[in-house]
């Protein structure tokens, strides 16, 4: 299908919205549009049809639409989604992170004529050499700290104070001088990294109005997803491309979802832009996931006033476990009675169908060590990974996905493939280079058709073949390059993937038949049959010092992992914890306490 | 969307050419200097229809400047710049991406055919070379089809059958413009027709006499053939198909008596090109495309001069004015036409001119352009004046002699065949600014300019207390503008320089000078023929018998009694069957200066 022909796939799509009022009316809206949508109210499906009707009715070709999400994951996820109308990634439609469109979208094309300061030819730091001139500016700025410690404030900070010469940029001795050493030193090594490109980004749109008469004559409508996510900076260029430049905007997210704050993110951003006297803003209210008893849970927790309904005619179950011998016992009541009975339960209920969700990789790594033991196969979503899923590294999980079998299936395509290749390397610009390098690609992936070849060997051999070397070559491409040794380093003898395998590999995104482990940050967008929340202790959520919007961020994050349940939920707590080496008895976590109250249960 | 300008390195004729273009571009050039080559350049970055395999050129399409074998650094690039589509979003669009400049918005279309990287020879073969289309300056922003589709050029080749194509379904011009009224013509409607034609074309079988020719050809089919072999035929219209009913009409003229195949030759053209432009225009219309770019190859074939002005004075003036409807799109059409006619070149905007010729060592083609000439608008305004009447042909001679007035325009080719010079033989043009005010002839045509050789003639204009209107003219005005920021700074130098600049002086005024050159009878015949004042006629004999003037004034005011230009046509009767040969210094020395 080329991307510029329009399809018609959307239109059996929409007859199903027309089922749903407020789905269906987000669906006709004409101008700004902004979707609040609950826990399972089908709201990838609304935005996914809708994007696709703008297309083919509102945008007529050249012109496109953009679509913006959190991070690569969701990218992924949307692509797939899409791909499934008709609509590919491609000249008419841009999908992707803040940062890559502010990259390919604005800075690419833009700053040098924009006059921005950046280094030519643009260098992206790696995560190792942002680490190093971090810590290099922490030790010049705040003396024996300990940069681990001070990263993510500082990652808040630069992302929330945009006005540098606002009071409350200046009046930061702390953080604001840090920021600007820290850039000081980037730039001197000749770099940029990701956070630097959104912010040029923006700077690029705010300052020329030629840049977004550009983007809007090339993109007339701007699709964002997971808004509540996405902080600040994308929360202004939506407003100077939207609201000054004329761009058409059609949102979607959850501010009740918001749990990201230590990033940037704001749950009052959507709400103001919903409250915008110029935006239609549409609240989806129907629940097509959870029961009904776990809705009413979880709104509970939540602490607001919400009118989600339940659509599903399955009450739920939502049950609390005391353990109280510690998070140990926690572990095996989970993997020795509440999962097999689980299984049990439900005919043809898989592992797959079952997420466990906890607060942290520490406790993940505890979890996961325990269901090793036990023999049970497993998938872990969390910083925990042994790897960040970049989007090399999660295009090389397709293509050891199709080694291990998609192939016959066409499943993803060779060709889907070969063209996200070309993507990861621009610096190809010849035909002749690029053929040869297509050659490459192709002789690695039918060379290593075989699902039970060893990680090791397949990225080896795919070094072998020249293709990590294309990558290492890109200099906007060092960080991508740095990933990939450190996860060939984790696949050898004697380290965490070891005993990883392509078909291991490439099943990474949740196999019928693998337990989830998860930490609830990561667990955003899933969903499962049967969500088992370990290590539930008041102290631990919400943490034991928070301010009042901390707390409030705390009840999101219990809410999104009970929302993630169809039909059970299952709450684990001991009443204690340790903490740095001392043990706090402050019970179980007042969210389990008002759920249990209020449904009546323990 | 206008091309603003085109950089070709290294192209066949093309060593290195860079010219700016105004809203269209007319190219002008002797044969062989290299017009199809320059739209087949454009053609590399922009024509939809040109494959792939077309734009792998070959060893041979390189520039013939460069020494063979080639080396790894040998590259033909041909860049395009768009200007004036920031206004419209699907222009911008399209463009976006391709930026180099912001404000005003300029777009960058590069084509480059060069060695495969990595090569372990000499790149000596076709195979070992590819091409790249990219944009705004970086290779890694390939483009393609997606912005060629979008904006294309075609072109319209100088050998072409505009009848023939007319006559042919297929290729008519007319057919995408009935496809496109088809589609809003209601289904029933047509139905009903066609049943209606079948009808009546049925009546024309029935007649008796046509019936019973077919009864005679079954007859006969059946004695040759035999009862069992022949076939039953009939004579009638083939059935009327409601799809193909539309295709069945024709262009008529003359009250609809007369269809295309009766037409001229150049009425053909004239209407295969309306039908074109036309269809272009409804391509952009129905969101098709942005833009075409739209090449003609001479486009005088087979049109009278008269029709030629005419037709692309149409195309060619769509300068923004006042008087075009609000309504009314901008340009949808970008007119790039190569010719060797002067009409169509008297009625091109000066800065859509593009001149092509050799350079000093005859080894590549250079092109100058109107564009990048700077004319104030009166300026530009008094020389497309000057084109339209003087038919242009100045832009196609070898050499142009700027005079005054009639009078020199008359004279000048005669006095220059007396001393032996065959003007026309020399491709020498002389071109009267009809007055004194040399600048917008001398920018234009001089070394800022076009940069064709020029001499200017002017008279010496003596003034009381010595001064010469002449030289101040010179030293002020023609000196400046031919050499601008060059010019030397003070007077006498610029005096001094004059005539190696190609400017010449006379002695007095040019008929003063013509009666000290010796043509003292031819003058005085000249009177006698013209004037009417007896006293003037009788001066006029005076002064032939004594070879001197009296006072030059009263001379001049004598043939200000016939007009100085009526004057000079008769008088260039005389002279051409006058003894004298002489011929005035001053023209010897322009005519020496523009032939070197």
């Amino acid at each position: 299908m080329s991307p510029n022909k329009p399809t018609t796939n959307y239109l059996s799509a929409a007859a199903d919205l027309r089922r749903n009022d407020r789905q269906w009316a987000a669906y006709e809206s004409r101008g700004h549009c902004v979707v609040l949508a609950g826990p399972g109210s089908g709201k990838t499906k609304v935005l996914t049809t809708k994007m696709a009707r703008m297309l083919a009715e509102d945008v007529r070709p050249p012109r496109g639409i953009t679509c913006i999400t959190f991070n690569n994951q969701c990218v992924k996820e949307l692509k797939r989604r899409l791909g499934k109308l008709g609509i590919e990634d491609g000249s008419r439609a841009f999908i992707g992170t803040v940062h890559s469109f502010c990259l390919r979208e604005v800075v690419l094309p833009y700053a040098k004529l924009g006059g921005a300061n950046l280094p030519d030819p643009l260098k992206v730091a790696p995560p190792s050499e942002q680490d190093q001139l971090f810590g290099h500016a922490v030790e010049a700025v705040l003396g024996n700290e300990n940069p681990q410690y001070v990263r993510t404030p500082f990652d808040e900070f630069r992302r929330t104070v945009l006005d540098r010469t606002s009071k409350e940029w200046t009046a930061n001795d702390r953080y604001a001088p840090l920021v600007t050493k820290y850039e000081q030193l980037l730039a001197d090594a000749g770099k940029i990294d990701f956070d630097g490109m959104a912010l040029t980004g923006l700077a690029l749109i705010t300052t020329h109005a030629w840049v977004r008469k550009a983007l809007k004559a090339k993109y007339p409508i701007l699709v964002v997803d997971e808004y509540q996510d996405l902080g600040i900076p994308l929360h202004q260029i939506v407003a100077h491309l939207c609201f000054d430049g004329g761009m058409r905007l059609f949102a979607v997210g959850d501010p009740d979802q918001s749990i990201y704050g230590f990033t940037g993110a704001r749950p009052a951003l959507m709400n103001e832009l919903a409250d915008r006297e110029d935006v239609e803003d549409i609240r989806l209210r129907l629940n097509y996931r959870c029961g009904k008893t776990i809705i009413v849970a979880s709104t509970t927790a939540l602490a607001e006033n919400r009118d989600f309904e339940s659509v599903e005619d399955n009450k739920g179950v939502v049950q609390d476990y005391q353990c109280e011998r510690g998070f140990d016992e926690q572990v095996s009541l989970a993997m020795e009675t509440i999962v097999p009975d689980a299984l049990a339960r439900r005919e043809g209920r898989k592992l797959g169908d079952i997420g466990i969700l906890y607060l942290n990789q520490y406790d993940g790594g505890t979890i996961s060590q325990a269901v090793e033991a036990a023999g049970i196969e497993y998938v872990r979503f969390d910083q925990g990974n042994p790897y960040q899923r970049t989007p090399v590294i999660s295009w090389l999980e397709d293509c050891a996905s199709w080694c291990a079998g998609g192939l016959r299936t066409s499943d993803p395509r060779l060709s889907t493939l070969l063209q996200s290749w070309a993507r990861f390397t621009p610096a190809l610009t010849k035909d002749s280079e690029i053929a040869a390098c297509h050659r490459s690609l192709v002789k690695f992936l039918f060379g290593t058709r075989n699902p039970d070849m060893r990680l090791a060997e397949w990225l080896s051999a795919f070094a072998k073949h020249g293709l990590y070397a294309q990558i290492k070559i890109d200099p906007t491409m060092a960080d991508e390059a740095e990933s990939l040794k450190l996860l060939h380093e984790a696949s050898k003898d004697g380290n965490s993937l070891a005993q990883y395998t392509v078909a291991n590999f490439g099943g990474q995104h949740g196999s019928p038949d693998r337990l989830n482990l998860t930490t609830i940050h990561s667990a955003k967008g899933l969903e499962y049959d049967v969500v088992i929340m370990m290590g539930l202790e008041q102290g631990r959520i919400p943490y034991y010092k928070v301010s009042a919007h901390q707390e409030k961020e705390a009840r999101r994050l219990f809410y999104v992992a009970m929302t993630r349940a169809r039909h059970e939920v299952h709450l684990l707590w001991s009443g204690w914890y340790n903490h740095k080496g001392n043990r706090y008895s402050n019970g179980r976590s007042k969210f389990v306490d008002e759920v249990m109250n209020q449904i009546g249960g323990g | 969307m206008r091309i603003a300008h085109i950089h070709i390195e290294n192209f066949r004729n093309f060593h290195v050419l860079d010219v700016a273009i105004g809203r269209s571009a007319v190219i002008l050039g002797e044969n062989q200097i290299g017009k199809t080559n320059l739209l087949y350049a454009l053609r590399l970055v922009l024509d939809l229809s040109l494959p792939d395999s077309a734009r792998q050129l070959r060893v041979e399409d390189f520039w013939d400047g460069i020494p063979r074998p080639l080396t790894v650094d040998a590259r033909i690039r041909v860049s395009v710049d768009v200007a004036d589509f920031e206004d419209d979003e699907g222009h911008l669009a399209v463009l976006a991406e391709h930026l180099i400049q912001p404000e005003p918005m300029v777009a960058r279309l590069t084509y480059e055919f060069g060695p495969i990287p990595g090569l372990d020879h000499e790149p000596t073969n076709d195979e070992d070379f590819e091409f790249l289309t990219y944009g705004g300056d970086r290779p890694e922003n390939r483009i393609g089809y997606d912005v060629r589709k979008r904006i294309p050029m075609e072109v319209l080749p100088a050998l072409r059958d505009a009848e023939g194509d007319l006559a042919r379904w297929a290729k008519s011009p007319l057919k995408p413009l009935i496809d496109r009224a088809k589609a809003n013509v209601a289904r029933a409607d047509l139905d009903a027709l066609a049943k209606g034609v079948s009808k009546a074309t049925d009546k024309v079988a029935e007649l008796q006499p046509i019936s019973d020719l077919a009864s005679r050809i079954n007859d006969k089919l059946k004695g040759t053939a035999g009862a069992s072999q022949a076939v039953e035929t009939a004579l009638g219209f083939s059935p009327a198909d409601p799809d193909k009913l539309l295709r069945a009409l024709r262009l008529l003229f003359d009250g609809k008596t007369r269809d295309i195949s009766e037409a001229s030759l150049g009425t053909a053209n004239v209407l295969y090109l309306a039908l074109r432009s036309l269809d272009l225009d409804s391509l952009v219309d129905d969101g098709n495309r942005e833009h075409t770019f739209f090449g003609i190859e001479e486009p005088e074939a087979h049109l009278h001069p008269h029709l030629q002005r005419l037709v692309y004075r149409s195309y060619l003036r769509t300068r923004p004015s006042s008087t075009l409807d609000d309504a009314q799109p901008a340009g949808r059409v970008t007119y790039l036409l190569t010719t060797h006619s002067p009409h169509i070149a008297s009625v091109t905007p000066v800065e859509s001119l593009i001149l092509l010729r050799k350079d000093d060592q005859e080894k590549a083609t250079v092109g100058v352009s109107g564009a990048s000439i700077t004319l104030t608008e009166e300026e530009r305004d008094d020389i497309e004046r000057y084109l339209d009447v003087s038919r242009a042909e100045g832009l196609f001679s070898r050499g142009i002699l700027l005079v005054e007035g009639d009078a020199e325009k008359f004279l000048v080719p005669v006095l220059a065949a007396r001393a032996g010079y065959d003007l026309d033989a020399l491709g020498i043009t002389v071109c009267s600014v009809a007055g004194t005010n040399f600048v917008p002839y001398v920018k234009f045509f001089g070394p800022n300019g076009l940069n064709l050789p020029i001499a200017i003639l002017t008279d010496y204009d003596p003034q009381d207390g010595g001064r010469s209107l002449g030289e101040d003219r010179i030293a002020d005005q023609i000196i400046p503008a031919m050499l601008g920021d060059d010019a030397p700074k003070k007077r006498g130098d610029r005096l001094a320089g004059a005539e190696a600049n190609g400017v010449f002086l006379n002695n007095h005024t040019f008929e003063v000078d013509l009666f000290q050159c010796g043509y003292y009878w031819s003058i005085a015949r000249t009177m006698t023929d013209l004037c009417s004042v007896a006293v003037a006629v009788e001066r006029a004999k005076t002064r032939a018998e004594s070879k001197a003037l009296e006072d030059e004034e009263t001379f001049l005011g004598d043939i200000g009694y016939v007009g100085k230009g009526r004057f000079a046509q008769r008088l260039a009767a005389h002279v051409f069957e006058s003894k004298c040969k002489k011929c005035p210094d001053y023209i010897l020395k322009a005519i020496k200066h523009v032939t070197q």
